[in-house]
């Protein structure tokens, strides 16, 4: 069963922005998007970059590093490195962003 | 491959006077000189006859005569004189390039001189404006331009190379990062709360406790990178009364060939603005970190030449770096493409 975990404030996620959070062990971006918020794992699956030090554009996050863009919504990879990220389930409580995490990711 | 059609800085002001002064600027030998109304000349630095250097020759007036056979150019390029003949052939000229001093640096323009224009020049007014404190000095380093570009971009190696002057390891761990990126620029914003002051900003600063720290970090292309740095009491920012700090570091990176660049920067200081002693001192203090700096430039570029296609990889602080270098790339693909003839 997943836990909610609470990561941070709604407003701490600006409209069209990522911004990168650790939960326990896991290193989560968290994205809003037209007012919805989304969650996929932060670490870029090709080389490791953080992907939150990247840019969102046109519903994707782009690594800083090597150009690598993945669709926020399901983490789909679109290349040209890599490939799907991990995505988390989100809601917001009380003004406060919270993620679902299995209990082996809260270790 | 270098970038045309930019403005590049050749030399301090200073550096240019009433003798012949070369600099190669992206692979193009260049003869620098003053006539006598003290107006920079940028000539091509090789005679049209026999291409002897032009920089040993000497000045006559306002024109360079060349030290093999006599040829005298006027400060158009045009040959006025050939010794022992009337006439000058119509083709005896050398290139000119367009020359404006500014920020007491001597920029010229490479390319099409008629898309030279002077509101090109990326903002230095730092180095000259009195409300400054400001030194600057030249560096000859034996290392490709850009190595130097990401160097500035990633500053998390202040805590290792620097660690006796501007940096600490508050620079690496406790630093919040944003990369922002233009069509044709990146800005790297670096802020550390709280943090300990490194050995440099409690010589100038006299900071006593921990300060806020930032670094914002500017490129444009092909090689301008502008830093402003500063510190403040540590949760006083705003407050009149706390301590507070902003640093200008400057920086103009001259390719002179694909293994060398000339390194002109700048250091300068919001506070005490008058006081000599207090702008040498940081000067030196930045100079010594730089100076560590071109080691570890020469070593890469060494490095690198000795096998080019070893692999590299990637980490976080690289962004602003790689950033950079792909609007570089970008821009020579360009170049390349409109030079190409259309088939």
């Amino acid at each position: 069963m997943p836990t909610w975990v609470d990561a941070v404030g709604f407003e701490d996620v600006p409209e069209g922005e990522v911004k990168g959070v650790k939960l326990g062990d896991q290193f989560v971006a968290l994205y809003r998007l037209d007012g919805q918020i989304y969650a996929t794992s932060d670490v870029c699956t090709h080389e490791f970059a953080l992907l939150s030090g990247g840019w969102v554009d046109h519903g994707e996050i782009e690594c800083p590093l090597h150009g690598t863009r993945f669709r926020i919504k399901d983490g789909q990879c679109l290349g040209p490195f890599g490939h799907d990220l991990h995505c988390f389930q989100t809601r917001v409580q009380d003004g406060r962003i919270e993620v679902a995490l299995l209990p082996a990711e809260r270790e | 491959m270098f970038l045309q059609n930019y403005w590049y800085a050749a030399a301090w002001s200073t550096e240019v006077g009433c003798t012949p002064f070369a600099r190669t600027i992206c692979n193009e030998p260049v003869v620098l000189y003053r006539t006598q109304a003290g107006s920079v000349v940028a000539m091509e630095d090789r005679c049209c006859h026999r291409r002897l250097p032009l920089r040993m020759g000497k000045i006559v007036g306002d024109n360079l005569q060349c030290h093999y056979h006599g040829l005298t150019f006027e400060p158009s390029g045009r040959c006025v004189k050939v010794p022992g003949q009337a006439l000058v052939p119509p083709n005896a000229k050398v290139r000119t390039y367009p020359v404006k001093e500014r920020y007491g640096l001597v920029w010229l323009f490479l390319g099409s001189a008629q898309l030279a224009d002077e509101s090109a020049i990326p903002d230095y007014h730092w180095i000259t404006d009195p409300d400054w404190g400001a030194k600057g000095a030249y560096f000859h380093v034996k290392a490709h331009y850009l190595l130097i570009v990401e160097n500035l971009l990633d500053l998390t190696h202040l805590a290792f190379v620097h660690a006796t002057t501007i940096g600490n390891s508050a620079v690496v761990e406790s630093a919040d990062v944003q990369f922002k990126r233009g069509p044709l620029s990146v800005d790297v914003r670096r802020s550390m709360k709280n943090s300990a002051p490194p050995p440099t900003y409690v010589r100038a600063g006299g900071f006593t406790g921990n300060i806020d720290r930032w670094q914002f970090i500017n490129f444009v292309p092909p090689g301008f990178v502008r830093l402003e740095t500063g510190g403040c009491d540590a949760g006083r920012e705003g407050d009149p009364s706390a301590r507070r700090i902003t640093l200008r570091n400057l920086n103009i990176v001259t390719p002179e060939t694909e293994t060398s660049t000339h390194y002109l920067w700048a250091q300068c200081h919001d506070f005490d603005v008058r006081n000599s002693k207090l702008t040498e001192m940081i000067f030196e203090d930045v100079q010594q970190a730089f100076l560590q700096d071109v080691t570890v430039f020469e070593a890469q570029q060494q490095c690198i030449e000795l096998r080019p296609e070893a692999p590299e990889i990637d980490v976080n602080g690289d962004a602003g770096g790689l950033q950079a270098r792909r609007i570089v790339r970008e821009l020579l693909d360009l170049q390349a493409a409109r030079a190409r003839p259309i088939a």
